[in-house]
């Protein structure tokens, strides 16, 4: 009886061992190919921001593919993270299982890229978001090494929603909202400091994402007499919120900053997102002259227009197969993440280099307004203030 | 806070609650005759709005719809989710409990097949219908209607408010003067002796289901208005109906009513006094107070004994 199921236990538990020593042997890569991975929400809430991502480094992929001078052949990796911190972790360990996987674009979101980049930097795969904005994570007492960081964080965006509020709309109270993540509360810290500095008065609120019913929280803003407001969060969260507001009778300005600067954000709310600033520090691809070649490929690849981020992550793909190309295919993971670290790229939305920390060097957001249901561009914040 | 200002978070409170209760019902209800928590019940709401939504993108109201066309919008969109809630519910019970039923399976049992309904049904929705939310075509244009208390009321909260309190009326009529509803309290005194008394248990169960899905589904097509649609829309509001359905007295409808009430009521007034990261702790606090004080809830357990 005994010996009966030390046998049962025995068998799975040697197939398991040798399954790891499979994995462990095979660190060197193989073949011809070379993966690049994308590491976002593709599935849950947020995935309309991770598919943007998502084609935008797939376009990347295929274009370096098709052009034939690579000399190997590269390979797309989807890394679902779902945008939650607690999702990040299983996603990053899957990629850096796979031993041809060189770089990742992405993680798409702070939270996740919070909790996954210690996996990063302990492989030595070098990440590079392309929109993870919360500013704390390029602390070096984190220790994320492998963290490349492709945009302006917050600290730039939370600035510019403030000096837009407190410079050109004039406002004397602002409601400031926060959802309870990492991206939000970051957000809005820099934005009341930013606000208070200028003089204006803060009513400072978080929200937690998924709230039920915010009529309470519409009916709060009101009856505070703002002129002002702020939603630092996500799109399919202040799309219900714009409706109450709307019905609650809400008429100062709003703005809300890059998670809700999406179509969705338009077509979820409808004519309650009427007028909604919206910050970004990504520019509009299907407008600004650089990018109007990506905008019609993507259009015709993936028959819609490029969303937030996508020419963003775009650029980013480009500038890791570049580096790869230089590199040659056999490229250590360690080396890829220094050169990358050290180069400087001109993408079509700007130029990347980054700072000793992994901290993108510039400041540029821009501003956009919903418009008769369009997003339309605003321009650079700087200019706009004057 | 000034008075104007208590009056409309009551009012808003009000409405909320109305539709926590109505959801809350359905918890009451299956617990009463079967004394199963049917977690899956926040699902059935949740498919309940995917049936408005999908009744609407049917029919299409178009813009500016006329007022009659208006109301012939909203009964589509209610008949829609009434029969997907209710269809949904009828399954569950036929696939999920009455199988472990006819076996004699233990409580736990139950419990775990709920959730584990639970779980298939929303990732089965978001499969099917996509992870992105979504929102109702817009079937009128949500004005002021009256002012209580010097606190406006639109259309969507006197739509609400007011099917809320319908479904409830018609619910208590059903129980209290049917022949279904001397079955249903039959059924959850006693249900061996009921059976012996010549009651279909079968029937009366799977008929309570049907009563609770049908809450349940027009409960989520008033939230859907309310909100928005999406597959993991009935996990919160699911949760604190059951806390009400518990405040209230689990197996009471007059209990899952009230409630719902306080709760929606409590939540909505912890929005300006504390913020809104402590609504659904107020409501939990509310839980814990209420079975402190009366373990068995505000107006006791039991459908066959309160109603």
């Amino acid at each position: 009886m005994l010996n009966k199921t030390v046998i049962k236990l025995a068998i799975p538990v040697a197939v398991g061992a040798l399954a790891l020593t499979g994995c462990g042997g095979g660190d060197s890569g193989s073949g011809d190919t070379v993966k690049i991975a994308f590491e976002g929400p593709l599935s849950g809430d947020n995935v309309a921001l991770g598919e943007n991502m998502q084609n935008g480094v797939q376009l990347a992929i295929k274009q370096a593919n098709a052009s034939g001078d690579l000399g190997f052949k590269l390979e797309y990796v989807a890394a679902d993270d779902q945008g939650l911190p607690d999702k990040a972790p299983t996603a990053a360990q899957k990629v850096i299982d796979d031993p041809d996987v060189k770089a990742v674009v992405g993680p798409a979101f702070s939270g996740p890229t919070n909790s996954a980049s210690p996996l990063y930097a302990e492989a030595g795969l070098v990440t590079v978001t392309p929109s993870a904005t919360n500013p704390t994570l390029t602390d070096e007492a984190n220790g994320f090494t492998s963290l490349l960081r492709a945009v302006p964080n917050d600290n730039m965006q939370g600035k510019a929603m403030g000096d837009f509020f407190s410079k050109k709309i004039g406002a004397k109270k602002v409601y400031l909202i926060d959802d309870k993540t990492d991206y939000g509360v970051g957000l809005s810290k820099v934005a009341e400091a930013t606000l208070k500095a200028a003089g204006v008065s803060v009513v400072k609120k978080s929200v937690p994402q998924k709230t039920p019913d915010y009529s309470a929280t519409a009916k709060d803003v009101v009856n505070s007499k703002a002129d002002g407001l702020i939603y630092a969060g996500y799109y399919q969260d202040l799309a219900p919120f714009a409706k109450k507001l709307s019905d609650a009778g809400f008429k100062g300005a709003a703005i809300s900053g890059d998670g809700s600067n999406d179509a969705k954000f338009v077509e979820l709310a409808g004519s309650a997102s009427e007028n909604w600033y919206l910050t970004c520090p990504c520019t509009d691809a299907t407008v600004e002259a650089g990018t109007k070649k990506f905008a019609e490929d993507y259009q015709k690849e993936f028959n819609r227009a490029p969303g937030t981020y996508s020419a963003e992550a775009y650029d980013v793909a480009n500038m890791i197969i570049a580096e790869i190309k230089k590199a040659g295919k056999d490229v250590e993971r360690e080396a890829l993440r220094d050169a990358l670290a050290k180069a400087s790229y001109k993408g079509l939305t700007k130029t990347f280099s980054f700072e000793k920390n992994g901290e993108f060097k510039g400041t540029d957001v821009f501003v956009y307004q919903v418009k008769s249901g369009k997003i339309a561009y605003q321009g650079n914040v700087n200019e706009l203030i004057g | 806070m000034s008075l104007q200002e208590f009056w409309d978070y009551l009012v808003l409170g009000l409405m909320l609650g109305s539709l926590y209760a109505v959801i809350a019902i359905g918890y009451t209800l299956v617990y009463g005759v079967l004394q199963l928590i049917n977690f899956a019940h926040s699902e059935v709401f949740m498919v309940g709005a995917y049936g408005s939504l999908i009744v609407l993108t049917l029919v299409d109201p178009g813009a500016n719809p006329s007022m009659l066309a208006s109301i012939g919008f909203v009964a589509l969109a209610m008949a829609g989710s009434a029969l997907f809630g209710g269809v949904t519910a009828y399954g569950l019970e036929k696939v999920a409990y009455r199988p472990l039923r006819r076996r004699g399976a233990p409580r736990l049992i139950f419990l775990i097949t709920a959730i584990g309904a639970s779980f298939f049904l929303y990732n089965l929705a978001g499969k099917l219908f996509g992870r992105d939310p979504s929102t109702l075509p817009e079937m009128y244009k949500n004005e002021n209607v009256f002012t209580i208390f010097g606190a406006g009321v639109n259309i969507t909260q006197l739509l609400q408010f007011a099917t809320a309190v319908v479904m409830m009326i018609a619910l208590d009529l059903l129980v209290n003067r049917t022949k279904l509803g001397k079955g249903i309290r039959a059924v959850a005194q006693d249900a061996e002796v009921a059976s012996l008394m010549g009651v279909d248990i079968d029937k009366v169960i799977s008929r309570t289901f049907i009563i609770g899905g049908v809450l349940g589904g027009v409960a989520g097509f008033l939230f859907a208005n309310l909100n928005q649609v999406s597959y993991t829309m009935g996990f919160i509001p699911g949760i604190t109906a059951f806390a009400a359905a518990v405040v209230g007295g689990i197996g009471n409808i007059r209990g899952a009513m009230l409630g719902g009430v306080l709760i929606g009521i409590v939540e909505t007034m912890t929005v300006p006094l504390l913020g809104d990261e402590w609504r659904s702790v107020s409501a939990m606090v509310v839980l814990i107070l209420v079975l402190m004080f009366r373990p068995m809830g505000i107006l006791g357990e039991r459908v066959g004994r309160a109603a």
